[in-house]
């Protein structure tokens, strides 16, 4: 009698562990005759509100399908898409970014979308940066460039006259931009500067080379000697702020100068227009990147945003490519997200929803309009590439901080990011 | 050997045995005590499945991972020691890594034990209010490793943060303390040895159990505040800091959430805030390279307990156990 007592006791226990094991990390499975697919993304309140309301469109269409929402903040979300598709648990459809993309796609997590999703009215050169191998293993959502801002206000405040974009160099940008700090007394800095690699792939192909090739740094130490001179000569002129203060405001766009009224230029991703107007509620305008005099080209390039891709491994890939499609495809979509994740590329949908842009996405749209001759071609970084900020962001701080010579943190650099690529 | 740490040396410990059954007859004690014990596993099974799936499984796991070249979206690859040997020849970072938290644990335990004694020593003079005071000092422990102190401590040794406000009012002007690679250590350090209040609490239960005849005998024969402070706390109080001082390294050495935020996860400027922990994360979540954190991980354990081997040690020349003499 005891003895069963125990044993029943044993059993409930274990069933009890087990199904706190089992719960919760079901997907796929169908409930009430819906096919339930996963959905990861990451971003801030705004995007999560915006995403439910395209899934919740998206639902309404297609009543069979239910798409669950994955969302996370951009700190932790490869971390938890990492451990997911390790555990044979990846989301059907993922947001990845072009840094990521050949991280995935190179370690056989990704679906190839050749043929099976609407490409047909999307930018093709933009398209390209989505694959790999020439397998299109992702589909960027929408574009941005890195850009020069200005704020011309504040440039005509100081007495200084409005660049012509066409045609300025990095030297004119310094000595404008020291003027303006000296002008100011202080109280307004000429501009920011920053260590992203699009900054420094736009100056390499200035100078003639790429910032990839063959899946190797294709940059020579001059080149990263040159591109740490112009941040040295910024901050020795007082252009702009010192490393420490820099380091401090980092991507951190509610905190950079032009959000805070305390410059006159910045350098920044297009996308980040909005939330810098709006930090600064003035007038904010896109500028070309100055360039090196005798400069082969500009070097900017249309960069997706994101991309949207599916895994490898989906139960349900019909209903993921649909859901994928009417993301890229349905002017419904892109009514609602519109810039949210960079400027669609997709003509029709862009033609559609051009109305409902906010006045700064027009801004940036007729920008990227007004440069897309000049550009050259976007790239995808070769598997490795999610470390290259890090060490970039690293090397460049020795430099300026003073802690090494630029010529010890050029070969540095270009070690430590050969080993990344070469994983 | 009396290597036992013991928060309490008081003799008047309450031993804990289960109550017997009345009435029961010797000869079916046994049959008792073994239906007791069946009973006593039953209801310690989840406990146990939870320490095989979740812990011993894992930490079994990682080891074999250790020794292989493993990242996330692939199957791990055994490559034998080649991450050990990595890790000491070729990896530079790790190194700075193992150099940072080596300064964070020398510098900040010491510093916050000091700390935590001095105020302890306060505190025990019979304020009034003594609980609220504890209260007070000890919440830094319960906040320090928390997500919010770490923003707030970037604030307030940002560029245009608190300090430098103060400062300003003497004409100084101070640098970015946690974005300048000089001083941003030292402001992690400070953050440490802020919270002081676990320690502080468990010294303040070991100066209660110093008799106070002791005290009483020695200023009658005329010893100086100071001199009952060598002579009788201190030394009574050895086994109380021998505790604290193994917990803190052990705590310290694994410190993480302080370096991640305050750095924003990176362990900048110029990995002056890289900590063994936070470098760990990197290379396995950001880096694809679970196979060589996984090692890390067990080269971490593996220097605490040799470290703590050796406070053991070392316990035998300064700490004095009052019951075994």
């Amino acid at each position: 009698m005891k003895r069963k007592f125990t044993v029943a006791l044993l059993a409930t226990a274990v069933m009890a562990a087990a199904a706190a094991c089992g719960g919760g990390s079901e997907s796929g499975t169908e409930a009430g005759g819906k096919t339930k697919i996963v959905f990861s993304y990451w971003g801030s309140d705004s995007r999560q509100k915006l995403t439910e309301q395209v899934i919740a469109k998206f639902e309404e269409k297609n009543p069979t399908i239910d798409v669950e929402g994955d969302f996370s903040d951009w700190g932790s979300y490869y971390e938890k898409l990492a451990t997911k598709v390790a555990a044979g648990d990846a989301p059907d459809v993922m947001t990845i970014e072009i840094r990521g993309l050949a991280e995935y796609a190179g370690r056989g997590a990704l679906a190839d979308l050749t043929g099976k999703v609407n490409t047909a009215d999307l930018d093709q050169q933009v398209l390209a940066a989505g694959q790999v191998d020439g397998k299109q293993y992702a589909i960027p959502s929408g574009v941005n460039t890195f850009a020069a801002m200005v704020n011309k206000a504040t440039v005509e405040k100081q007495g200084q006259q409005l660049p012509d974009d066409k045609a300025w160099t990095w030297d004119q940008f310094i000595e404008t931009s020291k003027a303006i700090t000296e002008k100011s007394g202080g109280s307004v800095w000429g501009t920011d500067y920053n260590f992203n690699p699009a900054f420094l792939q736009v100056f390499a192909a200035q100078r003639g080379e790429k910032f990839y090739d063959n899946g190797k740094i294709g940059m020579s130490a001059d080149t990263l000697k040159a591109w740490w001179g112009i941040h040295q000569k910024l901050i020795e002129t007082k252009a702009a702020p010192d490393a420490a203060k820099m380091a401090e405001i980092g991507t951190n766009v509610e905190q950079a100068l032009l959000a805070t009224n305390t410059g006159a230029y910045g350098i920044w991703w297009s996308n980040q227009l909005g939330a810098l107007s709006k930090g600064s509620g003035q007038e904010l305008d896109l500028l070309r990147l100055p360039k090196l005099e005798g400069a082969p080209s500009g070097g900017m390039f249309l960069q997706p945003a994101m991309h949207w891709s599916m895994s490898a491994k989906s139960e349900h890939t019909a209903e993921a490519q649909k859901f994928v499609d009417f993301l890229l495809n349905d002017a419904d979509a892109g009514g609602i997200l519109l810039s949210d994740r960079g400027l669609p590329t997709n003509a029709k949908v862009l033609e559609a929803i051009k109305s409902k842009l906010t006045p700064t996405d027009q801004k940036t749209l007729d920008f990227i309009e007004s440069v897309k001759s000049e550009l050259s071609p976007t790239v995808v970084p070769p598997k490795g590439a999610m470390e290259m900020e890090d060490i970039l962001k690293r090397n460049s701080e020795e430099v300026l901080f003073g802690k090494t010579t630029p010529d010890a943190a050029a070969a540095k650099f270009l070690q430590e990011a050969n080993a990344a690529l070469a994983g | 050997m009396p290597h036992q740490v013991s928060v309490s040396p008081s003799p008047k410990q309450v031993r804990l045995e289960p109550a017997r059954p009345v009435g029961q007859h010797r000869g079916t004690k046994n049959a008792w005590k073994r239906r007791e014990a069946g009973a006593a596993y039953v209801f310690l099974a989840p406990w146990f499945l939870g320490l095989i799936a979740i812990t011993v499984g894992p930490i079994v796991a990682s080891l074999y991972l250790s020794f292989t070249d493993y990242s996330l979206l692939e199957e791990a690859q055994w490559v034998g020691l080649d991450n050990y040997a990595r890790m000491f020849t070729e990896d530079d970072r790790f190194l700075q890594s193992l150099k940072v938290t080596t300064i964070y644990v020398v510098v900040s335990v010491p510093m916050q034990l000091a700390f935590a004694l001095l105020l302890a020593l306060l505190l025990d003079r019979g304020l009034r209010g003594l609980t609220i005071y504890r209260s007070v000092y000890y919440l830094p422990s319960l906040l320090g490793g928390s997500v919010a102190i770490a923003i707030l401590w970037r604030k307030i040794f940002g560029t245009d943060g608190l300090v430098n406000s103060v400062l300003l009012w003497f004409g100084i002007e101070g640098p970015g303390w946690v974005t300048d690679p000089d001083t941003a250590l030292g402001t992690l350090i400070l953050l440490h040895v802020w919270t002081f209040g676990a320690p502080m609490v468990i010294f303040l239960a070991g100066l209660r159990q110093i008799p106070q005849s002791y005290y009483e005998a020695a200023s009658v024969d005329g010893a100086t505040k100071l001199t009952q402070f060598r002579h009788i706390t201190l030394p009574l109080l050895t086994p109380i800091i021998f505790f604290n001082l193994v917990l803190e390294i052990i705590k310290s050495f694994q410190s993480f959430t302080q370096s991640f935020i305050v750095s924003n996860g990176t362990g900048g400027p110029v990995d002056s805030t890289l900590f063994y922990t936070l470098y760990l994360y990197m290379k396995g979540f950001k880096n694809f390279e679970m196979g060589y954190a996984a090692a890390m991980a067990w080269v971490l354990l593996l220097i605490i307990a040799g470290l703590t081997g050796v406070n053991f040690l070392m316990s035998k020349y300064w700490v004095f156990y009052g019951d075994t003499k």
